[in-house]
């Protein structure tokens, strides 16, 4: 205790110096605080947004299908299935899918389109398909014929509401599929390739289209949030009880794109987060070693009276993360409370930021988000680096041998 | 002694490239590969012919083959060519016009007529192991390839008792083929194509086409059985029986039309 009145006293031997040190940390704290919560609710909201435009928060389906995505690999969407889908805890919503694809024309040139087909009540218990709508409905549940388009595939097929179009594939029996279909709908999907390729039609379309009856592609499930993703899908497992037929995966792994993207984004930020603090650490060494060489002689005054050189190295150490420590402190409070207020009031975008963003297939709106890993990382970072910065001068202290200490000035 | 030597320089050079060219004895003196591949193409292609077939597909989705039959009017002359399908019930009626490059088909329940955009052309045609590609396909393996004659194979696969010349293709820079190589298995009697073995760009054997049932149709020795096994899918094989063929058939004109595909009684 005696120590660390003693240090705390010395650590204010120059209130200037002192200051401008602890200024400097609380600058980097807040600073890293801040941009850490910044660039975790740009992230969640990447990651929800794409898991709410189609993926789910987990997916299941037949053995293969995330790899070869062809019909035959299948779910069968039976009783058992759905009480597992319905029994696993943390499941909020799940939603069957037949995907595949086909030729769409209007005149006589096709187009190729991805096929989706959804109950559209399920969709929208997982994702925002049917609210993306820029006119006319969304398909209905029963086998009605009717197709919703994305909008960009609307205009290259020059089709509008109440148009018939033919659809033409390939069923699960190798026969040749097609069918007139109606477009009752045109949806704008934020992804520039969904937009220009991807075709809705209901489920009960596509299993009688496809020869798909009573199957499905996949399962789309809905979890609280992305850190839930890993405990849905192993209840998930769980409940289908090891049956070989089906694989269950997290968004992580169905979006790897996304993935890659925020480990690229984070990298990024942590190399410029790192160097602000490294140039902290400069500071508080730069303040720790000056103080301890203008107390050459009180410090060697010390260790003559008997001080044991370990209680001069730690008296300096204890020293360095004072300052740090006050820094710290005086960072978060302010740095916390401005994260909470964003968090709760998030800045929508204009103009181009806005248009930018939308072509992410995202809202115009910056989202912050405060982890409590955000502020413990931050303390054990500014706390390591004092350590590392107070090492140099305490092993001066400790090492200075009281004869010299008297000599100097 | 030329061959001796060559495997000995690649192994000489460390790099133990498994050549086809071991396979087979070698030829001290031998044909020319162009030549081989221009009689090929004789046997296989008139300038014209009219074709009856059976198409039979075997996957593992399907508890029974399904059979197709068809009718085909190739007019390669003019590089144009016109598919009538018999059966199943279902198809009966769906029709495909080839003017290359481009290629319409007719669906005949909800009578409409669509052209199949170049981005589809590696899609299965008809639910079979041919593609889209195999029918409208611009490349000629004779002008679009170069040709290297690998070997002879004494015994060649599901032909022993025949000798055939082996005869690499290698695509050219600019030639509008998906393959990166070919291996021609060639009848040395009457040049009658017997098995081609079709690589990727990065090697990868993807598909064997194996042809049989040679016989003599007006003049020419001609495989009346054409299977096409996909390797990268198991179980898939599709074979076409080839009933009736005649070569050189003079074609109306009329019939390379959209306004023929609606006519479902050709």
């Amino acid at each position: 205790m005696l120590e660390l009145r003693l240090a705390w006293r010395n650590v204010w031997r120059n209130r200037r110096r002192t200051g401008l040190t602890v200024a400097a940390t609380v600058f980097a704290v807040t600073l890293v605080v801040v941009f850490v919560a910044m660039a975790a609710g740009l992230h969640e909201k990447m990651i929800e947004d794409a898991v709410r435009l189609q993926s789910g928060h987990v997916a299941a389906a037949g053995r293969g299908y995330f790899e070869e995505r062809t019909l035959d690999q299948f779910l069968e969407l039976d009783q058992e299935l759905f009480d597992e889908l319905d029994g696993a805890p943390g499941v909020l919503g799940w939603a069957p899918r037949v995907i595949s694809f086909g030729l769409l024309s209007k005149d006589t040139d096709a187009r190729g389109v991805g096929v989706l087909g959804v109950d559209p009540e399920r969709e929208s218990s997982v994702t925002t398909l049917a609210g993306r709508l820029k006119r006319g409905d969304f398909v209905s549940a029963e086998a009605s014929r009717g197709i919703v388009l994305g909008e960009r595939l609307a205009d290259n097929l020059d089709a509008d509401l109440g148009d018939v179009l033919l659809l033409f594939s390939q069923s699960y029996s190798l026969e040749t599929a097609y069918d007139l279909f109606t477009v009752v709908g045109v949806i704008k999907f934020p992804d520039i390739t969904m937009d220009r390729s991807v075709a809705v039609i209901s489920l009960a379309d596509a299993q009688a289209f496809f020869a798909y009856e009573g199957r499905a592609s996949e399962v789309a499930v809905l979890a609280k949030d992305a850190d839930h993703a890993a405990a849905v899908a192993a209840s998930l497992r769980t409940a289908i009880d090891g049956d070989a037929q089906v694989d269950v995966r997290t968004w992580d792994k169905l979006m790897p794109d996304l993935v890659q993207f925020i480990f690229i984004d984070d990298a990024g930020m942590y190399i410029m987060l790192v160097i602000l603090v490294v140039v902290v650490g400069f500071g508080i060494l730069n303040t720790i070693l000056m103080s301890v060489l203008e107390r050459t002689r009180e410090l060697g005054v010390l260790l003559a009276l008997g001080l044991r050189p370990g209680a001069v190295f730690r008296l300096v150490y204890v020293e360095s993360l004072l300052l740090a420590g006050v820094g710290l402190l005086i960072g978060l409070a302010i740095g916390i409370p401005i994260v909470l207020y964003l968090q709760a009031n998030p800045i929508p975008l204009g103009g181009d930021l806005a248009q930018a963003t939308e072509l992410f297939g995202m809202d115009p709106v910056m989202t912050w988000k405060l982890k409590p890993m955000n502020p413990i990382g931050s303390c054990i970072t500014i706390l390591g680096v004092a350590a590392l910065a107070a090492f140099y001068p305490a092993l001066k202290a400790a090492r200075g041998r009281p004869v010299d200490a008297l000599r100097s000035v | 002694m030329r061959w001796i030597r060559v495997p000995l320089l690649l192994l000489l050079l460390g790099t133990g490239i498994p050549s086809a060219a071991d396979e087979f004895p070698p030829l001290s003196e031998g044909p020319d590969a162009t030549e081989i591949a221009r009689k090929q193409e004789n046997v296989l292609r008139g300038d014209s012919a009219y074709m009856e077939a059976t198409m039979t597909i075997e996957s593992p989705r399907l508890p029974a083959p399904r059979v197709v039959t068809m009718r085909n009017w190739d007019d390669r002359r003019n590089k144009r060519s016109f598919v009538r399908i018999l059966a199943p019930t279902k198809d009966a009626g769906t029709g495909f016009l080839m003017k290359r490059p481009n290629l319409w088909m007719f669906v005949p329940r909800v009578e409409r007529t669509m052209r199949i955009p170049p981005s589809m052309m590696l899609q299965s045609w008809m639910g079979s192991d041919f593609t889209n590609d195999d029918l409208v396909r611009e490349s000629s393996q004779l002008d679009d390839y170069d040709h290297n004659l690998l070997g002879v194979d004494p015994a060649p696969p599901g032909h022993e008792g025949k000798r055939a010349w082996v005869v690499e293709f290698l695509p050219h820079e600019d030639a509008p083929v998906v393959w990166g190589r070919i291996v021609s298995w060639i009848e040395q009697e009457h040049y009658s194509p017997l098995r081609q073995e079709f690589y990727d760009e990065d090697g990868v054997k993807l598909r064997v086409f194996e042809l049989g049932d040679i016989r003599e149709s007006q003049g020419r020795w001609f495989p009346h059985r054409w299977s096409m096994q996909p390797l990268d899918k198991n179980g898939h094989r599709t074979t076409l029986e080839i009933r009736t063929i005649r070569f050189d058939e003079i074609f109306d004109d009329s019939i390379f039309t959209t306004r023929n595909l609606k006519r479902t009684e050709r």
